[in-house]
């Protein structure tokens, strides 16, 4: 695979949650290196898209190409199935997931928790894995903390660790579902620094926020969703600064 | 320590009920009860983990034998359970050397079947529960992780869980040895089996079974221990760092 291919393609993605189309034909290509953002109000399908790329969604239509790898479906009696777990495991392994919520295994070390699945699921000496978790836990300012568990530490440490535990995966593409929503506002400025410096390094992104500086400053393209469609999509001095569509003209507007 | 072993002389001197031959009655008692119950607990504690996986698989040929399994057993007192195998292998007659002979012949067989079965419906049901309660969050991260079924059930669900039912496994496993008390019922003798003997022997209800009472206390006592030990060991993650 020639080193131009897109890490992430996903095409005409439609996701239906019984009577209510969530998603009804969304695409996205993330180039090497892009970093973008997904933003529109809650309700609009925007972490639902996000959860269709790794699959923790299973997309009713729709086709998803990781490094040029096509995730192959199936068809059976209760619909559209995953035709190869294997290869789902496998994809996954190369798109790391910040969750909102933290969600660090909570039995096992802040370490542990970042060497966990290098170990298991990509078979890294464990040797090497401590030593490359030491380094990012330093990265994201927690080396001290490693031998903390997950209820030790503040929601905005927890959520460093998250990303170290992403990073320790050496993601192609690291998804991002809305990592500082459910953090204090004080605390959410260090995990925007880290996600920050993610970018500066050149990482492919995707992230899912409210956090309209981050889209602004950040990102090379920003992405509004609204009811399950692509609504206005460019580079954010467009999108941000000269929104034509009257609903994100709208959903931009200070609030009051 | 000299004094008080020639007080303890001079008391079971004086004593017809706490002899040396009463005492040593006591000891056997002491060890079948431990015994009975140990291995019960640790045949049970076996079965109960692949059973607690199967209860929580979504197959349902999987699921519901163990489901009917567990229900029959919690459903019916222990004492029926006991009954129906020390009662029940014994009037089948089976023929002399075999197998099921030499283990109708000895209550402690039937006991330890009931016994064992008893604990592992138990047992599933708590490693059951702790294994629905795992946070769906923690269980997303690992499928996004790349995980397969397997790895996260080893390395997510099951460490997991087993540090939720830590508690709840001790209260099982004093339980246990409570109800291990009614195995004096098939002539057993256990510590109540002592106890009783000693009562009927000299009709001293009062010394007879406040002693054994105080045998079963220093035992539980030793159970809690034991487990209050383990889970300052395992469950340091749900303690604020000092």
């Amino acid at each position: 695979m020639s080193d131009t291919t897109p890490p992430l393609v996903v095409s005409n993605i439609h996701k239906r949650f019984g009577d209510n189309e969530v998603l009804r034909g969304l695409s996205l290509t993330a180039s090497k290196g892009d970093v973008i953002t997904l933003i529109g109000s809650s309700g609009s399908g925007k972490s639902t898209f996000l959860r269709c790329m790794n699959l923790l969604e299973r997309p009713d239509k729709g086709s998803i190409q990781v490094h040029g790898e096509e995730i192959r479906f199936k068809e059976s009696r209760r619909g559209r199935e995953l035709a190869d777990l294997r290869q789902v495991e496998r994809v996954r392994a190369r798109l790391s997931m910040v969750f909102q919520n933290f969600n660090l295994w909570s039995h096992m070390t802040l370490l542990q928790n970042v060497i966990e699945a290098p170990v298991h699921v990509l078979k890294v000496p464990k040797a090497e894995a401590r030593e490359r978790g030491m380094a990012l836990l330093e990265r994201v300012g927690l080396a001290e903390r490693a031998q903390y568990y997950p209820s030790q530490l503040s929601g905005g440490q927890q959520q460093r660790g998250a990303i170290a535990r992403a990073l320790a995966m050496e993601p192609e593409v690291m998804l991002f579902d809305e990592p500082t929503s459910a953090l204090d506002p004080e605390l959410v400025g260090d995990v925007l620094k880290v996600m920050r410096e993610l970018a500066d390094e050149g990482r492919t992104m995707i992230v899912v926020t409210h956090e309209m500086s981050f889209a602004r400053d950040v990102s090379d393209q920003v992405v509004f969703l609204h009811q399950g469609l692509i609504e206005e999509a460019g580079v954010p001095a467009q999108v941000l600064e000269q929104p034509t569509s009257p609903r994100l003209r709208q959903f931009l507007a200070p609030k009051h | 320590m000299d004094g008080l072993l020639s007080q303890l002389g001079d008391y079971l001197n004086g004593n017809q009920v706490f002899t040396v031959s009463t005492l040593a009655m006591y000891w056997q008692g002491l060890v079948n009860t431990v015994q009975l119950v140990f291995i019960a607990l640790i045949i049970g504690l076996l079965l109960s983990l692949p059973f607690a996986v199967m209860r929580s698989s979504k197959k349902a040929w999987l699921k519901w034998p163990v489901w009917a399994f567990t229900y029959l057993f919690r459903a019916t007192p222990l004492l029926i359970q006991l009954y129906i195998a020390y009662y029940g292998f014994a009037f089948i007659h089976p023929a002399e050397g075999s197998l099921l002979s030499t283990f109708s012949n000895n209550a402690l067989y039937p006991a330890l079947l009931a016994f064992t079965l008893n604990t592992a419906a138990y047992t599933t049901e708590i490693f059951h529960g702790a294994i629905k309660a795992t946070s769906r969050g923690e269980l997303e991260a690992a499928r996004a992780y790349g995980m397969s079924r397997s790895l996260m059930m080893r390395r997510i669900i099951l460490p997991s869980a087993f540090r939720r039912a830590l508690p709840t496994y001790g209260n099982e496993v004093i339980f246990m040895l409570h109800a291990s008390a009614i195995a004096s019922t098939v002539t057993i003798m256990d510590l109540t089996g002592a106890a009783y003997y000693v009562y009927s022997r000299f009709y001293t209800p009062f010394p007879a079974f406040i002693f054994v009472a105080l045998l079963y206390m220093v035992l539980s006592f030793g159970i809690q221990g034991l487990f209050k030990m383990l889970e300052r060991k395992l469950l340091v993650h749900q303690r604020p760092r000092s």
